[in-house]
């Protein structure tokens, strides 16, 4: 019994669960969308109870309804961002260590100009630029966290390519972009897929913070940021219910994510296949 | 082990460093209460830090935000009800055009740097102020002069019957001392206090002028000090400030030794309903059915905690204002309205006519929580007329343009009628009304009337035709191009033993009102 089940197993199944509550989050969110915007002022400023299991905010709106679809949005933000920056990611890194050195230089010198400016601060730039609501927040976090990973993608490419079977390769007269899908994408994928998983959590703190700040939604939109930035005004009255449930849901939900790239890390690795 | 010790040293750091604060408020706390006789300290919001200094013709006391401007004297004041009455002037008349004022002034009045006011001061004021002022309208004014050492004629371009109302809030400068680059931050003036010290940011020092011609302030020192709402209130427990400004939201809290004061106010909240422009609300159907579909007492109790008055009008209760505005809550004659109009009732709830459905999109600024507050209970009580709204939260840069074509949330309320005029005559070069499309000629002739008018008694008359005349306006009867919803009385935390003195009915802005008359507070 005990030989069956080994880490990998075990990392797959505790990959799966984290799967499956993120999705559940994001489902209910979507479905609980309307009830989280309703309000009722006779159930205003009430504690969690059973009925509002984290309570009620100044407008009797109920705290659950609202992290939850907070929370939503907030996967959905981090799902699309990791994806658009990764892709943009394998795309440019890719390009700049096979393309010859100009457009290398190119591309090296754009991933320096986006890591040299502070990460919050280009994000609420982006998004000022995009017109701030929803199209605003979207574009500013998937369009600013591809640099990092462009240049993990840059390396690895330049390692490859000293690597006997692609100089051979090269030498037979194989086209660049055959070498590049047949060779390198399959040896970037498990490079690529950990970087989309673990890009997750900082998107997500991203677009907290950016709604937090007053850059992106309106404030009658349940986005995590705007939560914690309402519960704020309300912390001195004794309402800590507002600020607490939601902050630590939005924490438990980023360590889910990261805990989700560790095991797919650990499953794609190798040398830890015979674990 | 180590993990251990790491713990324990941060919770003794920490209990530490909170015992020290505790200590150094109750220092503080006890120091003021000694010499709590005659000063007084109080909290202000940090809009309220003038930002361009103590300087009328930047701002001071007639912003935005009008209050009296405490470091200057005026040629005349509002008086509780509203009405004017002199503090410089001894007299003041009107040349039967309307298009020349005399006004006389008092000749005891000295600046604190020991020169006497003359005429030739108040004409200079009030040329530069024109000449400079971005935050008030003086198109009116051509030029001011002084006739003699006492008297100074304002030539006008327009008649300008509300002239008075706009001298309450200019303070004097000094002509021989003035310079635009450094008055603000040294203002001289002759009014009843002085400006001792401004640590930008932080605080103002106010302390009485020795020299002052009327009563002598009874309170000698007012320190004034900027912080949000959330810090006002922890100084408050802290018993830090003697008066501090508080909302809706710290309401039902208690905190020892300070009692709450709710001031009533004509710092009124309503939405602009669009005359053109919405399909929705250019059925004048709507516009009715909305201004009595809407309980405001239920608003008031929901969103303000029951600290406000219903707004029938956006200058309830001044001398100017027409009883014929105030309506009752009857959400039956509001549904039979809308039949009658043709908006039936759909099958999820939302009333159709000729294929537009009564929906509409209210918008609120998006940094004002009261507001996003009023929208949404408006938008649930909207909905149970079968007009079905959405919220949506806007900053100021695109609020004004959407509002074009979309209700807003907005807050008015200021002593003078002007502000009838602002938001309900015409302008010349669109023909329609500035902050939401609307015109009518019969109103626009009642207020330009009112404005020509020699007497301000018969122009108050005249202001409150212009709201409803017995067969137009923007009454319920009327046009009602704006629906009134409520009064926003001002909340501070005084500290018990602190008379505050009688109370003008505050006008919009939640700031430097309290102090018009701090020099008539006192301690018991």
């Amino acid at each position: 019994m005990k030989k069956d089940w080994n880490r990998r197993k075990s990392a797959a199944v505790l990959f799966s669960a984290c799967a499956f509550v993120l999705c559940a989050v994001t489902a209910a969110g979507l479905l609980l969308s309307d009830y989280a915007m309703e309000t009722d002022f006779t159930q205003k400023n009430l504690s969690p109870s059973l009925s509002h299991l984290f309570g009620t905010d100044w407008m009797g709106r109920d705290m659950l309804a609202r992290t939850l679809t907070g929370l939503s949005l907030s996967i959905r933000i981090g799902l699309l961002t990791a994806l658009v920056s990764c892709v943009l990611a394998l795309l440019l890194g890719t390009a700049a260590a096979t393309l010859g050195r100009r457009v290398d230089a190119c591309i090296s010198w754009c991933v320096d100009l986006f890591l040299g400016i502070p990460h919050i601060l280009l994000v609420m730039l982006l998004s000022l630029a995009f017109g701030k609501g929803l199209a605003g927040v979207v574009a500013g976090v998937s369009l600013s966290h591809w640099p990092a990973l462009a240049r993990v993608v840059r390396a690895e490419v330049f390692q490859l390519r000293q690597a006997p079977y692609l100089l051979a390769a090269e030498k037979l007269g194989v086209s660049r972009f055959a070498v590049a899908r047949r060779h390198l994408l399959p040896h970037l994928l498990a490079q690529f897929l950990t970087g989309l998983i673990l890009q997750f959590p900082h998107a997500i703190l991203h677009e907290a913070s950016i709604t937090f700040l007053g850059f992106g939604l309106s404030p009658e939109q349940p986005a995590v940021g705007i939560i914690l930035s309402e519960s704020m005004r309300y912390l001195t009255t004794g309402k800590w219910w507002l600020a607490l449930f939601p902050g630590l849901s939005l924490v438990l939900v980023v360590l889910l994510f990261a805990r989700m790239g560790e095991r797919l890390r650990q499953m794609g690795n190798p040398a830890s296949v015979h674990q | 082990m180590r993990r251990l010790t790491g713990i324990l040293l941060c919770l003794l750091l920490t209990c530490g460093a909170l015992s020290g604060c505790q200590d150094r408020r109750e220092d503080n706390a006890s120091s003021l209460s000694q010499a709590a006789k005659d000063t007084v300290v109080i909290a202000m919001g940090p809009t309220s830090e003038p930002e361009s200094g103590f300087d009328p013709s930047f701002g001071w006391g007639a912003g935005e935000h009008v209050h009296e401007p405490l470091i200057q004297s005026t040629l005349t004041v509002t008086n509780p009800d509203l009405t004017i009455g002199y503090d410089l002037a001894t007299s003041c008349i009107s040349s039967e055009d309307g298009l020349t004022w005399t006004v006389t002034i008092r000749e005891d009045v000295r600046f604190s740097d020991g020169q006497p006011l003359t005429a030739q001061d108040v004409a200079f004021t009030y040329n530069t102020v024109k000449a400079s002022s971005s935050v008030n309208d003086f198109t009116m004014l051509d030029y001011a002069e002084a006739k003699d050492g006492a008297t100074v004629l304002f030539h006008m371009k327009t008649p300008f019957s509300i002239w008075p109302y706009t001298m309450a809030i200019v303070g004097i400068l000094p002509e021989h001392a003035y310079d635009s680059a450094t008055y603000g931050q040294n203002p001289i003036g002759s009014g009843r206090y002085l400006l001792k010290q401004w640590d930008r940011g932080q605080q103002v020092i106010l302390e009485a002028n020795p020299d002052y011609y009327g009563d002598a302030p009874k309170i000698k020192q007012v320190t004034i000090l900027f912080m949000e709402e959330d810090a006002a209130f922890l100084a408050v427990k802290a018993g830090q400030v003697d008066l501090a400004y508080t909302s809706a939201t710290y309401s039902d809290q208690a905190p020892q030794g300070y009692n709450l004061l709710a001031f009533e106010s004509v710092d009124n909240r309503g939405i602009n309903l669009p005359v053109t422009g919405n399909p929705v609300t250019s059925d004048l159907a709507v516009r009715r059915a909305i201004n009595i579909g809407v309980d405001r007492q239920e608003m008031i109790d929901h969103v303000l905690n029951g600290y406000g008055t219903p707004a029938y009008s956006v200058c309830d209760k001044m001398p100017w204002y027409n009883a014929a505005s105030q309506v009752e809550y009857d959400p039956q004659g509001a549904a039979s309205l809308l039949e009658e109009a043709g908006w039936i009732m759909g099958d999820d709830g939302v009333r159709v006519k000729d294929g537009v459905r009564a929906e509409l999109t209210l918008l609120y600024s998006s940094e004002d929580s009261v507001r996003q507050a009023l929208a949404a209970d408006l938008a649930s009580q909207l909905k149970k007329l079968g007009i079905a709204c959405q919220i949506e939260g806007v900053g100021w840069d695109t609020a004004y343009d959407r509002a074009l074509s979309d209700p807003l949330i907005w807050g008015w309320g200021a002593h003078t009628p002007m502000e009838l005029y602002n938001i309900y005559h015409t302008m010349e070069d669109t023909g329609s009304a500035q902050y939401s499309p609307y015109a009518n000629p019969t109103v626009d002739g009642y207020m330009d009337a009112a404005l020509a008018c020699a007497d301000l008694e018969q122009a108050y008359q005249l202001w409150q035709k212009a709201q409803w005349d017995g067969s137009t306006g923007v009454t319920q009867e009327g046009d009602v191009p704006w629906v009134w919803l409520v009064n926003v009385s001002h909340l501070y935390w005084a500290r018990e033993g602190l008379a505050v003195a009688e109370q003008k009915i505050h006008p919009h802005g939640h700031g430097w009102s309290i102090v018009n008359n701090v020099d008539q507070w006192s301690w018991s």
